[in-house]
């Protein structure tokens, strides 16, 4: 039954296509969030329906679409170079085969990120590809916010509809995701168009906030808690009565924590005794290890390259009381511990050059973020959208780079998609820029040659 | 029960989304300035009097 509804579903929006060629493009986006045909069992997996997605999308592209006045922005080139450095890595791995399975999809998520903002010419396209990435994640968030309100979940405990934990279903990742679209979510109930804002979306809307806020609860992620608190202290700069708000979020705050099912606040209370954690003393350790292993190897040892670590690390467990206290030491030996954090991956897998090139295009999204923020923060009527759109995005961005310091995400094609709408919003607005600026030149022409002749 | 709601939901708006979508003559173009101008000499040179 499931799989007759997906196939409606699909056959529909390809049809559509068919008639906007640009709905390829936001297809694609569907099929490589949502995974469709993980969820079904029978019709999907046979057929290569990403495939057949991103080649409609990249032919309609080359074949119809407008190319007149196309902008390539520098990041554009950095995700290209970092593309052909991880190529060049994956050919002298240290693993070569299990280099090979993540290159197979890193690579696709960087080259639709460069392909991403060549398709984003109009402000419709932008909105419309933030809501289908907004909608495809709310298929996941949705489910784990309802079954975080029947279960209370736990950590790699709630179900999240599939069995294997990767893309946006693992635990740590749905959670910073959800959060980090928060913003965005919230741009949705007052600047959209697709969907105006009436009584409807703002339900919708506040709804699926709700719910991206249950994830870190329902998934018992340290990250997701980390996130939020972040993000609350991002969104301050926006809030014009900054005493309610804060005022407010400390009393939703407090009249939330009876609530919150035991699972979370016994896993959230290590935060604090993290030393005695197995979790948080091998990332400390993976951490060392990385660095000293990048010391030896400058250009990085390919992906996966975290295979080959071995490490020893003392879980220290403080017990009894103040005075009384002794310090359990508990030896711990580990190998082939992933990294936990997306810095240490790009430091291990890609070495100096390829971290340097990853932290160049995400804060270089933060800074042109921040650029458009200021140049249209007094901007009014048809362009109020534009600031707010730009703060949501930065917001989004700053909650993923935190994120990413916990949880190994270097390459989450949602992010690089986010980067894509970044860079799309950029080039549009430069776009829209020149041709305004345009007019001016030839009318303004005239009353100097006239002064001259005075 | 939950993932069939949740699923409906979303794909029930994205693909209303899709429909509202192909029905925006924006999607593909939007009115620039230099089309306003271009339309405006073309209808210049139309008028009898220009």
């Amino acid at each position: 039954m499931r799989d007759l509804a997906f196939l409606a579903f699909l056959g529909a929006i390809f049809a559509l296509g068919f008639r906007r060629p640009f709905l390829f493009v936001l297809t694609y986006v569907y099929i490589d969030i949502v995974s469709p045909q993980r969820l079904t069992y029978l019709l999907l997996n046979a057929v290569p329906i990403s495939l057949i997605a991103v080649g409609l999308a990249i032919v309609a592209w080359a074949a119809v679409d407008d190319k007149k006045d196309v902008r390539l922005a520098p990041r554009q080139g950095l995700i290209l170079i970092l593309l052909l450095y991880c190529w060049y890595t994956t050919g002298h791995a240290d693993f070569p085969v299990d280099a090979v399975f993540k290159w197979e999809w890193v690579w696709k998520a960087l080259a639709f990120a460069i392909f991403l903002p060549l398709t984003l010419r109009t402000k419709l396209r932008i909105e419309s590809l933030l809501l289908f990435m907004i909608l495809s994640a709310a298929s996941i968030i949705i489910v784990g916010g309802i079954k975080t309100i029947g279960s209370g979940g736990g950590y790699g405990q709630l179900n999240l509809m599939v069995e294997n934990n990767s893309g946006l279903y693992e635990g740590s990742t749905i959670s910073m995701v959800a959060i980090a679209i928060i913003p965005i979510i919230l741009w949705f109930t007052k600047f959209g168009t697709i969907f105006v804002p009436d009584w409807r979306v703002k339900t919708f809307g506040f709804a699926l906030v709700f719910a991206c806020l249950l994830i870190p609860i329902g998934t018992s992620t340290r990250t997701g808690l980390v996130c939020i608190a972040l993000l609350i202290i991002l969104m301050l700069r926006d809030t014009k009565r900054r005493v309610v708000y804060l005022s407010l979020i400390g009393m939703v705050g407090l009249a939330a924590v009876p609530f919150l099912p035991s699972t979370f606040t016994e896993r959230m209370g290590t935060i604090k005794t993290y030393q005695a954690d197995a979790s948080a003393s091998t990332r400390i350790e993976v951490w060392k290890w990385t660095i000293a292993y990048a010391k030896d190897h400058p250009f990085g040892g390919g992906f996966e390259a975290y295979r080959q670590n071995t490490i020893r690390y003392d879980t220290v467990k403080v017990e009894g009381e103040a005075n009384n206290a002794t310090l359990d030491k508990t030896l711990q030996v580990d190998s082939g511990r992933a990294y936990h954090s997306a810095y240490f991956e790009m430091l291990g897998e890609q070495g100096y050059p390829g971290l340097a090139i990853w932290l160049m295009i995400h804060i270089g999204g933060l800074f042109r973020m921040e650029v458009l923020r200021r140049r249209y923060a007094r901007a009014e009527g048809d362009e109020a959208w534009i600031a707010p759109l730009a703060a949501a995005l930065q917001n989004a961005h700053f909650v993923y780079l935190l994120g990413a310091a916990f949880i190994a995400i270097a390459f989450q094609p949602f992010v690089y998609m986010l980067i894509g709408a970044q860079i799309g919003l950029d080039t549009y607005l430069a776009r829209k820029r020149t041709d305004s600026n345009w007019r001016p030149i030839m009318r303004r022409r005239p009353p100097p040659l006239k002064a001259a002749q005075a | 029960m939950i993932d069939n709601f949740s699923l409906g939901l979303t794909h029930g708006l994205m693909l209303l989304a899709a429909w509202l979508l192909i029905r925006r003559p924006d999607l593909d173009r939007e009115a620039s300035s230099r089309d306003a101008e271009a339309a405006k000499k073309s209808s210049r040179w139309g008028r009898k009097d220009a």
